[in-house]
Protein backbone atom coordinates (compact mmCIF):
# COMPACT_ATOMS: atom_id res chain seq x y z
CA UNK A 1 0.00 0.00 0.00
CA UNK A 2 1.47 3.31 -1.02
CA UNK A 3 2.35 5.51 1.98
CA UNK A 4 1.62 8.87 0.50
CA UNK A 5 -1.86 9.62 0.81
CA UNK A 6 -1.50 13.64 -0.95
CA UNK A 7 1.72 14.35 -3.21
CA UNK A 8 1.29 17.83 -5.07
CA UNK A 9 4.41 18.46 -7.67
CA UNK A 10 4.95 21.81 -8.74
CA UNK A 11 1.55 23.09 -7.86
CA UNK A 12 0.90 26.81 -8.70
CA UNK A 13 -2.35 28.32 -9.25
CA UNK A 14 -3.05 31.98 -10.73
CA UNK A 15 -6.15 33.42 -10.89
CA UNK A 16 -5.46 36.03 -13.48
CA UNK A 17 -2.21 38.01 -12.64
CA UNK A 18 -2.53 36.77 -8.96
CA UNK A 19 -0.74 33.98 -7.68
CA UNK A 20 -2.36 31.63 -4.96
CA UNK A 21 -0.01 28.75 -4.99
CA UNK A 22 3.23 28.75 -5.79
CA UNK A 23 5.12 25.83 -6.80
CA UNK A 24 3.86 23.34 -4.16
CA UNK A 25 5.46 20.24 -3.99
CA UNK A 26 3.89 18.83 -0.87
CA UNK A 27 3.69 15.11 0.30
CA UNK A 28 1.39 13.72 3.21
CA UNK A 29 2.25 10.42 4.53
CA UNK A 30 -0.69 7.90 5.35
CA UNK A 31 -2.63 7.85 9.50
CA UNK A 32 -0.97 11.60 10.22
CA UNK A 33 -3.35 14.17 11.28
CA UNK A 34 -1.95 17.29 9.36
CA UNK A 35 -2.92 20.89 10.45
CA UNK A 36 -2.53 23.48 7.27
CA UNK A 37 -1.75 26.53 8.37
CA UNK A 38 -1.57 29.95 6.86
CA UNK A 39 -2.49 33.31 7.49
CA UNK A 40 -5.89 34.84 5.85
CA UNK A 41 -5.39 34.54 1.57
CA UNK A 42 -2.43 32.29 2.04
CA UNK A 43 -3.70 30.08 -0.41
CA UNK A 44 -5.36 27.33 1.65
CA UNK A 45 -8.16 27.37 0.59
CA UNK A 46 -7.47 27.20 -3.38
CA UNK A 47 -4.51 24.51 -2.42
CA UNK A 48 -7.15 22.24 -0.97
CA UNK A 49 -9.44 22.69 -3.98
CA UNK A 50 -6.69 22.09 -6.18
CA UNK A 51 -6.03 18.89 -4.37
CA UNK A 52 -9.88 18.14 -4.51
CA UNK A 53 -9.95 18.50 -8.46
CA UNK A 54 -11.98 21.61 -7.62
CA UNK A 55 -9.58 24.28 -9.41
CA UNK A 56 -7.70 23.37 -12.51
CA UNK A 57 -3.35 23.83 -11.45
CA UNK A 58 -2.05 26.57 -13.77
CA UNK A 59 0.98 24.43 -13.93
CA UNK A 60 2.19 21.15 -11.72
CA UNK A 61 0.19 18.39 -10.65
CA UNK A 62 -1.54 17.02 -7.21
CA UNK A 63 -2.05 13.20 -6.34
CA UNK A 64 -4.94 12.13 -4.02
CA UNK A 65 -4.53 8.13 -2.93
CA UNK A 66 -2.92 7.79 -6.26
CA UNK A 67 -5.15 9.17 -8.50
CA UNK A 68 -4.41 12.82 -10.33
CA UNK A 69 -6.32 15.41 -8.54
CA UNK A 70 -7.45 16.80 -11.70
CA UNK A 71 -9.52 12.92 -12.83
CA UNK A 72 -10.85 11.80 -9.59
CA UNK A 73 -12.63 8.78 -10.24
CA UNK A 74 -16.30 8.47 -8.35
CA UNK A 75 -14.60 5.42 -6.42
CA UNK A 76 -12.33 7.27 -4.83
CA UNK A 77 -14.02 10.41 -4.02
CA UNK A 78 -15.75 7.88 -2.09
CA UNK A 79 -12.84 7.61 -0.10
CA UNK A 80 -12.33 10.87 0.92
CA UNK A 81 -14.70 13.03 2.81
CA UNK A 82 -14.52 16.95 2.68
CA UNK A 83 -15.50 19.56 4.87
CA UNK A 84 -16.26 22.30 3.06
CA UNK A 85 -15.11 26.07 4.03
CA UNK A 86 -18.17 27.74 6.18
CA UNK A 87 -20.10 24.63 6.31
CA UNK A 88 -22.25 25.29 3.01
CA UNK A 89 -24.84 22.31 3.04
CA UNK A 90 -28.36 22.77 1.37
CA UNK A 91 -30.04 25.09 3.55
CA UNK A 92 -33.82 23.46 2.73
CA UNK A 93 -33.26 20.25 4.08
CA UNK A 94 -33.46 18.83 7.24
CA UNK A 95 -30.18 16.62 9.03
CA UNK A 96 -32.29 13.17 8.19
CA UNK A 97 -32.82 14.58 4.77
CA UNK A 98 -29.39 15.49 4.52
CA UNK A 99 -27.86 12.47 6.11
CA UNK A 100 -30.36 9.85 3.34
CA UNK A 101 -29.11 11.98 0.45
CA UNK A 102 -25.33 11.83 1.87
CA UNK A 103 -25.90 8.23 2.39
CA UNK A 104 -26.80 7.06 -1.16
CA UNK A 105 -23.26 7.82 -2.57
CA UNK A 106 -21.77 5.87 0.38
CA UNK A 107 -23.66 2.72 0.17
CA UNK A 108 -21.46 0.52 1.90
CA UNK A 109 -19.61 2.57 4.08
CA UNK A 110 -22.12 4.86 5.63
CA UNK A 111 -22.14 3.90 9.92
CA UNK A 112 -25.61 4.71 10.39
CA UNK A 113 -24.75 3.98 14.31
CA UNK A 114 -22.12 6.62 14.33
CA UNK A 115 -24.04 9.09 12.26
CA UNK A 116 -26.87 9.41 15.11
CA UNK A 117 -24.30 9.22 17.44
CA UNK A 118 -22.96 12.13 16.53
CA UNK A 119 -25.56 14.00 16.09
CA UNK A 120 -27.21 12.88 19.29
CA UNK A 121 -23.54 13.92 21.18
CA UNK A 122 -24.09 17.53 19.32
CA UNK A 123 -27.54 17.66 20.92
CA UNK A 124 -29.12 17.78 17.26
CA UNK A 125 -32.54 16.28 15.94
CA UNK A 126 -33.00 15.13 12.84
CA UNK A 127 -35.97 16.84 11.78
CA UNK A 128 -33.76 20.23 12.07
CA UNK A 129 -33.53 22.29 9.00
CA UNK A 130 -30.26 23.45 8.37
CA UNK A 131 -31.59 27.04 7.46
CA UNK A 132 -32.50 27.24 11.06
CA UNK A 133 -28.81 25.90 12.39
CA UNK A 134 -26.48 28.29 13.84
CA UNK A 135 -23.24 28.64 12.34
CA UNK A 136 -21.66 26.41 14.62
CA UNK A 137 -24.18 23.66 14.48
CA UNK A 138 -23.73 23.78 11.02
CA UNK A 139 -20.32 23.16 11.23
CA UNK A 140 -21.62 19.92 13.22
CA UNK A 141 -24.03 18.22 10.81
CA UNK A 142 -21.01 19.07 8.35
CA UNK A 143 -18.60 17.24 10.56
CA UNK A 144 -20.60 14.03 11.08
CA UNK A 145 -21.68 14.48 7.48
CA UNK A 146 -18.03 13.50 6.52
CA UNK A 147 -17.02 11.15 9.28
CA UNK A 148 -20.22 8.75 8.78
CA UNK A 149 -18.84 7.37 5.60
CA UNK A 150 -15.26 5.75 7.49
CA UNK A 151 -13.07 8.22 5.23
CA UNK A 152 -9.40 7.16 4.56
CA UNK A 153 -8.62 10.71 4.01
CA UNK A 154 -10.22 13.41 5.68
CA UNK A 155 -10.22 16.98 4.09
CA UNK A 156 -11.47 19.91 5.83
CA UNK A 157 -11.14 23.18 4.97
CA UNK A 158 -10.90 25.59 8.04
CA UNK A 159 -13.55 23.56 10.18
CA UNK A 160 -13.53 25.85 12.84
CA UNK A 161 -13.90 28.92 11.62
CA UNK A 162 -16.55 31.29 13.06
CA UNK A 163 -17.28 29.00 16.05
CA UNK A 164 -16.87 29.41 19.68
CA UNK A 165 -14.61 28.11 21.97
CA UNK A 166 -16.68 25.64 23.58
CA UNK A 167 -18.32 24.58 19.94
CA UNK A 168 -14.96 24.19 19.01
CA UNK A 169 -14.00 21.48 21.56
CA UNK A 170 -16.58 19.55 21.00
CA UNK A 171 -15.87 19.45 17.27
CA UNK A 172 -12.38 19.25 17.61
CA UNK A 173 -13.53 15.77 19.89
CA UNK A 174 -15.70 14.86 17.29
CA UNK A 175 -12.45 14.89 14.76
CA UNK A 176 -10.66 12.68 17.24
CA UNK A 177 -13.32 10.25 16.81
CA UNK A 178 -11.91 9.81 13.18
CA UNK A 179 -8.28 10.38 14.15
CA UNK A 180 -8.51 7.11 16.48
CA UNK A 181 -9.83 4.90 14.09
CA UNK A 182 -6.40 3.46 12.52
CA UNK A 183 -4.53 4.33 9.19
CA UNK A 184 -7.03 7.32 8.76
CA UNK A 185 -5.65 10.56 7.54
CA UNK A 186 -7.20 13.97 7.83
CA UNK A 187 -5.50 17.27 6.56
CA UNK A 188 -7.27 20.34 8.02
CA UNK A 189 -6.73 23.98 7.29
CA UNK A 190 -6.98 26.62 10.22
CA UNK A 191 -5.52 29.77 11.23
CA UNK A 192 -6.20 28.78 15.12
CA UNK A 193 -3.08 27.88 15.95
CA UNK A 194 -4.31 26.42 19.51
CA UNK A 195 -6.07 23.63 17.58
CA UNK A 196 -3.81 22.51 15.18
CA UNK A 197 -1.45 22.13 18.61
CA UNK A 198 -4.30 20.37 20.16
CA UNK A 199 -4.68 17.93 17.30
CA UNK A 200 -2.32 17.80 15.04
CA UNK A 201 0.84 15.40 14.65
CA UNK A 202 1.92 17.28 11.98
CA UNK A 203 2.14 20.91 10.30
CA UNK A 204 2.01 22.10 6.94
CA UNK A 205 2.74 25.90 7.29
CA UNK A 206 1.77 28.25 3.71
CA UNK A 207 2.44 31.69 3.01
CA UNK A 208 1.22 33.77 0.44
CA UNK A 209 0.95 30.80 -1.77
CA UNK A 210 4.44 29.38 -0.95
CA UNK A 211 4.88 26.02 1.45
CA UNK A 212 7.18 26.91 3.95
CA UNK A 213 7.03 24.08 6.53
CA UNK A 214 6.24 20.49 6.28
CA UNK A 215 7.12 18.37 9.32
CA UNK A 216 6.51 17.45 12.50
CA UNK A 217 4.68 19.62 14.87
CA UNK A 218 7.47 18.45 17.19
CA UNK A 219 9.77 19.28 14.69
CA UNK A 220 8.38 22.58 14.23
CA UNK A 221 7.95 23.73 17.76
CA UNK A 222 12.04 22.45 18.96
CA UNK A 223 13.07 24.54 15.42
CA UNK A 224 11.97 27.90 16.23
CA UNK A 225 13.21 29.76 19.29
CA UNK A 226 13.55 32.82 20.97
CA UNK A 227 17.22 33.40 22.24
CA UNK A 228 17.85 36.91 24.59
CA UNK A 229 21.26 37.45 25.15
CA UNK A 230 22.76 39.88 27.38
CA UNK A 231 25.65 42.04 26.77
CA UNK A 232 27.65 43.70 29.12
CA UNK A 233 28.69 46.78 26.58
CA UNK A 234 26.61 47.55 23.61
CA UNK A 235 24.96 44.81 21.19
CA UNK A 236 27.59 43.96 18.20
CA UNK A 237 26.37 45.25 14.91
CA UNK A 238 26.36 42.34 13.03
CA UNK A 239 24.30 39.25 13.64
CA UNK A 240 25.92 36.96 11.51
CA UNK A 241 24.40 33.78 12.76
CA UNK A 242 21.99 31.33 10.41
CA UNK A 243 18.47 31.08 10.29
CA UNK A 244 17.17 35.00 11.65
CA UNK A 245 13.93 35.27 11.39
CA UNK A 246 13.28 38.65 13.99
CA UNK A 247 16.13 40.69 15.68
CA UNK A 248 14.94 43.59 18.20
CA UNK A 249 17.76 45.40 19.52
CA UNK A 250 18.33 47.40 23.16
CA UNK A 251 20.85 48.88 24.58
CA UNK A 252 22.66 45.80 26.02
CA UNK A 253 20.10 43.09 24.98
CA UNK A 254 19.66 41.55 21.77
CA UNK A 255 16.40 39.56 21.27
CA UNK A 256 16.64 36.74 18.25
CA UNK A 257 14.09 34.77 17.10
CA UNK A 258 16.09 31.64 15.22
CA UNK A 259 14.71 28.94 13.16
CA UNK A 260 16.33 25.31 12.58
CA UNK A 261 19.78 26.88 14.53
CA UNK A 262 20.64 24.17 17.17
CA UNK A 263 21.58 24.97 20.47
CA UNK A 264 25.15 24.25 20.33
CA UNK A 265 25.66 26.78 17.55
CA UNK A 266 23.43 29.76 19.56
CA UNK A 267 26.06 28.72 22.41
CA UNK A 268 28.92 29.46 19.69
CA UNK A 269 27.95 32.53 18.70
CA UNK A 270 26.97 33.79 21.96
CA UNK A 271 30.56 33.08 23.21
CA UNK A 272 32.22 34.64 19.51
CA UNK A 273 29.82 37.60 19.96
CA UNK A 274 31.28 38.61 23.44
CA UNK A 275 27.63 37.69 25.28
CA UNK A 276 27.92 37.83 29.00
CA UNK A 277 24.99 35.11 29.12
CA UNK A 278 21.97 34.18 27.47
CA UNK A 279 18.73 32.43 27.68
CA UNK A 280 16.84 30.51 25.10
CA UNK A 281 12.56 30.75 25.20
CA UNK A 282 10.36 28.22 24.70
CA UNK A 283 7.76 29.73 22.40
CA UNK A 284 4.21 28.66 21.59
CA UNK A 285 2.87 27.48 18.43
CA UNK A 286 1.05 30.98 17.51
CA UNK A 287 4.14 33.01 18.69
CA UNK A 288 6.20 30.42 16.62
CA UNK A 289 3.73 30.99 13.48
CA UNK A 290 3.54 34.69 13.73
CA UNK A 291 7.53 34.98 13.42
CA UNK A 292 7.46 32.27 10.73
CA UNK A 293 5.56 34.01 8.52
CA UNK A 294 5.79 37.79 9.54
CA UNK A 295 6.45 39.79 7.02
CA UNK A 296 9.77 40.63 7.12
CA UNK A 297 10.35 37.02 6.52
CA UNK A 298 8.45 36.76 3.36
CA UNK A 299 10.36 34.06 0.99
CA UNK A 300 13.27 33.73 3.29
CA UNK A 301 13.21 30.33 2.43
CA UNK A 302 12.76 28.06 5.38
CA UNK A 303 11.83 24.84 3.74
CA UNK A 304 12.29 20.98 5.50
CA UNK A 305 10.79 17.71 4.91
CA UNK A 306 11.15 14.99 7.49
CA UNK A 307 12.91 12.04 5.63
CA UNK B 1 -29.67 5.27 -7.36
CA UNK B 2 -26.86 7.63 -6.80
CA UNK B 3 -28.70 9.54 -10.21
CA UNK B 4 -32.28 8.78 -8.79
CA UNK B 5 -31.08 10.86 -5.32
CA UNK B 6 -29.90 13.64 -7.34
CA UNK B 7 -32.84 13.90 -9.19
CA UNK B 8 -35.22 13.66 -6.37
CA UNK B 9 -33.02 16.93 -4.76
CA UNK B 10 -33.32 18.83 -8.12
CA UNK B 11 -37.10 17.98 -8.17
CA UNK B 12 -37.47 19.16 -4.60
CA UNK B 13 -36.02 22.37 -5.46
CA UNK B 14 -37.73 23.21 -8.52
CA UNK B 15 -40.76 22.13 -6.80
CA UNK B 16 -42.48 25.17 -5.67
CA UNK B 17 -41.93 27.13 -8.97
CA UNK B 18 -43.41 24.31 -10.97
CA UNK B 19 -46.05 24.55 -9.01
CA UNK B 20 -46.08 27.95 -9.05
CA UNK B 21 -46.21 27.81 -12.87
CA UNK B 22 -49.04 25.39 -13.08
CA UNK B 23 -51.18 27.35 -10.42
CA UNK B 24 -50.88 30.35 -12.39
CA UNK B 25 -51.59 28.97 -15.72
CA UNK B 26 -54.25 27.43 -14.94
CA UNK B 27 -56.07 30.28 -12.98
CA UNK B 28 -55.60 32.95 -15.82
CA UNK B 29 -55.32 30.27 -18.57
CA UNK B 30 -58.16 28.51 -17.49
CA UNK B 31 -60.20 32.20 -16.41
CA UNK B 32 -59.65 33.98 -20.08
CA UNK B 33 -60.37 31.02 -21.84
CA UNK B 34 -63.85 30.37 -19.93
CA UNK B 35 -64.20 34.04 -21.00
CA UNK B 36 -62.89 33.65 -24.37
CA UNK B 37 -66.16 30.52 -24.97
CA UNK B 38 -68.24 32.49 -23.70
CA UNK B 39 -67.79 36.05 -25.39
CA UNK B 40 -65.28 35.98 -28.00
CA UNK B 41 -65.70 33.03 -29.96
CA UNK B 42 -68.81 33.33 -31.88
CA UNK B 43 -67.83 36.71 -33.02
CA UNK B 44 -65.04 35.32 -34.70
CA UNK B 45 -66.34 32.56 -36.11
CA UNK B 46 -69.35 34.66 -37.48
CA UNK B 47 -66.72 37.08 -39.81
CA UNK B 48 -66.25 33.87 -42.00
CA UNK B 49 -68.50 34.48 -44.72
CA UNK B 50 -70.43 31.13 -45.91
CA UNK B 51 -67.98 29.08 -48.43
CA UNK B 52 -64.25 30.90 -46.89
CA UNK B 53 -61.46 28.72 -47.06
CA UNK B 54 -60.43 28.12 -43.72
CA UNK B 55 -57.22 27.57 -43.36
CA UNK B 56 -54.27 26.62 -40.24
CA UNK B 57 -53.19 30.51 -39.50
CA UNK B 58 -57.24 31.31 -39.06
CA UNK B 59 -57.61 28.15 -36.85
CA UNK B 60 -54.47 28.86 -35.03
CA UNK B 61 -55.13 32.44 -34.35
CA UNK B 62 -58.99 31.71 -33.49
CA UNK B 63 -57.97 29.09 -31.25
CA UNK B 64 -57.34 28.86 -27.78
CA UNK B 65 -53.62 29.70 -28.59
CA UNK B 66 -55.35 32.99 -29.09
CA UNK B 67 -56.46 33.21 -25.72
CA UNK B 68 -54.10 30.97 -23.40
CA UNK B 69 -50.69 30.86 -25.60
CA UNK B 70 -49.09 34.40 -24.15
CA UNK B 71 -49.87 32.86 -20.45
CA UNK B 72 -48.22 29.77 -21.38
CA UNK B 73 -44.95 30.88 -23.15
CA UNK B 74 -44.83 34.23 -20.71
CA UNK B 75 -44.84 31.47 -17.68
CA UNK B 76 -43.11 28.82 -19.81
CA UNK B 77 -40.31 31.48 -20.56
CA UNK B 78 -40.48 32.55 -17.12
CA UNK B 79 -40.44 28.93 -15.52
CA UNK B 80 -36.87 28.50 -17.51
CA UNK B 81 -35.20 31.33 -16.61
CA UNK B 82 -36.22 30.84 -12.81
CA UNK B 83 -35.04 26.92 -12.92
CA UNK B 84 -31.49 28.26 -14.23
CA UNK B 85 -31.14 30.81 -11.81
CA UNK B 86 -32.01 28.33 -9.07
CA UNK B 87 -29.71 25.12 -10.18
CA UNK B 88 -26.67 27.28 -11.64
CA UNK B 89 -27.17 30.79 -10.16
CA UNK B 90 -27.97 30.49 -7.05
CA UNK B 91 -25.36 27.86 -5.56
CA UNK B 92 -22.61 30.43 -6.36
CA UNK B 93 -23.87 32.56 -4.11
CA UNK B 94 -24.58 30.02 -1.67
CA UNK B 95 -21.03 28.37 -2.40
CA UNK B 96 -22.89 24.66 -2.29
CA UNK B 97 -21.43 23.78 -5.48
CA UNK B 98 -17.99 21.97 -3.88
CA UNK B 99 -20.42 20.13 -1.51
CA UNK B 100 -22.45 19.10 -4.31
CA UNK B 101 -19.49 18.01 -6.31
CA UNK B 102 -17.58 16.21 -4.32
CA UNK B 103 -19.49 12.44 -4.21
CA UNK B 104 -19.06 9.54 -5.81
CA UNK B 105 -20.43 10.05 -9.10
CA UNK B 106 -19.54 11.98 -11.97
CA UNK B 107 -19.78 15.53 -13.06
CA UNK B 108 -21.68 14.44 -15.90
CA UNK B 109 -24.12 12.59 -13.53
CA UNK B 110 -24.62 15.92 -11.52
CA UNK B 111 -25.40 17.53 -15.13
CA UNK B 112 -27.53 15.23 -16.17
CA UNK B 113 -29.65 15.22 -13.24
CA UNK B 114 -30.40 18.62 -13.23
CA UNK B 115 -31.42 18.88 -16.86
CA UNK B 116 -33.18 15.95 -16.25
CA UNK B 117 -35.16 17.39 -13.57
CA UNK B 118 -36.27 20.06 -15.37
CA UNK B 119 -37.66 18.66 -17.86
CA UNK B 120 -39.66 16.50 -16.13
CA UNK B 121 -40.23 19.77 -13.99
CA UNK B 122 -41.84 21.57 -17.18
CA UNK B 123 -43.64 18.13 -18.46
CA UNK B 124 -45.92 17.85 -14.96
CA UNK B 125 -46.19 21.15 -14.56
CA UNK B 126 -47.37 23.23 -17.40
CA UNK B 127 -47.62 20.24 -19.92
CA UNK B 128 -50.85 18.43 -18.11
CA UNK B 129 -52.33 22.01 -17.52
CA UNK B 130 -51.97 22.73 -21.00
CA UNK B 131 -53.41 19.32 -22.15
CA UNK B 132 -56.57 19.70 -19.51
CA UNK B 133 -56.89 23.48 -21.09
CA UNK B 134 -56.74 22.08 -25.05
CA UNK B 135 -59.29 19.13 -24.01
CA UNK B 136 -61.72 21.47 -22.62
CA UNK B 137 -61.47 23.84 -25.38
CA UNK B 138 -62.03 20.94 -28.24
CA UNK B 139 -65.61 19.96 -26.71
CA UNK B 140 -67.72 21.55 -29.15
CA UNK B 141 -70.10 23.09 -26.71
CA UNK B 142 -67.25 25.09 -25.02
CA UNK B 143 -65.56 26.68 -28.31
CA UNK B 144 -67.19 28.04 -31.44
CA UNK B 145 -63.96 26.86 -33.47
CA UNK B 146 -62.73 23.42 -33.76
CA UNK B 147 -59.02 22.89 -32.10
CA UNK B 148 -56.37 21.42 -34.39
CA UNK B 149 -53.60 19.09 -33.69
CA UNK B 150 -51.24 22.07 -35.00
CA UNK B 151 -52.64 24.08 -32.20
CA UNK B 152 -52.06 21.00 -29.41
CA UNK B 153 -48.41 20.92 -31.05
CA UNK B 154 -48.02 24.67 -30.61
CA UNK B 155 -48.84 24.76 -27.30
CA UNK B 156 -46.22 21.97 -26.81
CA UNK B 157 -43.45 24.28 -28.55
CA UNK B 158 -43.97 27.07 -26.27
CA UNK B 159 -43.15 24.76 -23.47
CA UNK B 160 -40.19 23.58 -25.13
CA UNK B 161 -39.02 27.67 -25.43
CA UNK B 162 -39.14 27.64 -21.92
CA UNK B 163 -36.35 24.86 -21.80
CA UNK B 164 -34.50 26.86 -24.48
CA UNK B 165 -34.43 29.86 -21.84
CA UNK B 166 -33.74 27.07 -19.01
CA UNK B 167 -30.48 25.95 -20.96
CA UNK B 168 -29.73 29.75 -22.14
CA UNK B 169 -30.00 30.84 -18.35
CA UNK B 170 -27.49 27.76 -17.06
CA UNK B 171 -25.42 28.41 -19.84
CA UNK B 172 -24.79 32.61 -18.73
CA UNK B 173 -24.82 31.16 -14.98
CA UNK B 174 -22.04 28.57 -15.39
CA UNK B 175 -19.85 30.95 -17.58
CA UNK B 176 -16.93 32.85 -14.95
CA UNK B 177 -16.57 35.44 -18.34
CA UNK B 178 -17.55 39.34 -17.39
CA UNK B 179 -20.92 40.19 -18.01
CA UNK B 180 -19.84 42.60 -20.92
CA UNK B 181 -18.14 39.77 -23.13
CA UNK B 182 -19.22 35.96 -23.19
CA UNK B 183 -21.02 35.52 -20.08
CA UNK B 184 -24.07 36.73 -21.88
CA UNK B 185 -23.77 34.44 -24.87
CA UNK B 186 -25.87 31.95 -23.09
CA UNK B 187 -29.00 34.15 -22.86
CA UNK B 188 -28.21 35.67 -26.26
CA UNK B 189 -28.28 32.58 -27.86
CA UNK B 190 -31.72 31.49 -26.03
CA UNK B 191 -33.22 34.97 -27.32
CA UNK B 192 -32.08 34.47 -30.42
CA UNK B 193 -33.62 30.58 -30.86
CA UNK B 194 -36.75 32.17 -28.82
CA UNK B 195 -37.77 35.07 -31.79
CA UNK B 196 -36.47 32.48 -34.53
CA UNK B 197 -38.79 29.75 -33.86
CA UNK B 198 -41.37 32.36 -33.24
CA UNK B 199 -40.71 33.83 -36.61
CA UNK B 200 -41.33 30.11 -38.16
CA UNK B 201 -44.23 29.07 -39.31
CA UNK B 202 -43.66 25.45 -40.48
CA UNK B 203 -43.42 22.79 -38.03
CA UNK B 204 -40.67 21.23 -39.30
CA UNK B 205 -39.02 24.82 -39.36
CA UNK B 206 -39.76 25.28 -35.85
CA UNK B 207 -38.19 21.92 -34.87
CA UNK B 208 -35.35 22.02 -36.46
CA UNK B 209 -34.57 25.68 -34.81
CA UNK B 210 -35.33 24.15 -31.77
CA UNK B 211 -33.25 21.23 -31.99
CA UNK B 212 -30.23 22.73 -33.80
CA UNK B 213 -30.13 25.66 -30.86
CA UNK B 214 -31.02 23.64 -27.82
CA UNK B 215 -27.76 21.05 -29.35
CA UNK B 216 -25.53 24.17 -29.46
CA UNK B 217 -26.60 24.81 -25.73
CA UNK B 218 -26.23 21.68 -24.28
CA UNK B 219 -23.04 20.92 -26.20
CA UNK B 220 -21.44 24.30 -24.37
CA UNK B 221 -23.17 23.23 -20.91
CA UNK B 222 -21.48 19.89 -20.61
CA UNK B 223 -18.68 21.50 -21.46
CA UNK B 224 -18.52 24.31 -19.54
CA UNK B 225 -19.99 22.62 -16.75
CA UNK B 226 -17.12 19.95 -16.73
CA UNK B 227 -14.19 21.51 -17.38
CA UNK B 228 -15.22 24.72 -14.74
CA UNK B 229 -13.72 25.82 -11.62
CA UNK B 230 -15.97 25.37 -8.92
Amino acid sequence: MNNIVLKTKGLTKYYGGTLAVDHMDLEIPRGCICGFVGRNGAGKTTAIKLMLGLLNPTAGSSRLLGCDSSALTPAIRQRIGYVTEGHRLFRWMNIGGLEKFQRAFFPKQWDDRFFADMIEYFELSKKQKIKHLSNGQRAQVSLALALAPNPELLIMDDPTLGLDAAIRRQFLEGMIELIMRQGRTVLFSSHILGDVERVSDRIVVIDKGVLRANCSLEQFQKAIKKVILSFADSVPDLVNIDGVLHCKRSEKQLELTLVGTDDEKISEWAKSAGAENYNIIKMNLEDQFIEFTAPANDRRLFQWEER
Amino acid sequence: MRFSKLLRKELRECLPWMLLAAIVFFAFGGFFLRAEAYFESDRHYSRLSPGTAVDYYWLTYYSILNVTGPWLFFLSIGLGLVLGVRQFWIPNFTRTWPFLLHRSVSRKTILAAKLTATMIAFVISLGPVWVGLYWYASRPEVFAVPQTLRVFIEGWIFIMLGLVAYLGTALSALSTANWYTTKIFGLLLATVIIVTTLSQWTLAGIFTSIAVSVAILLVQIFDTFLRREF
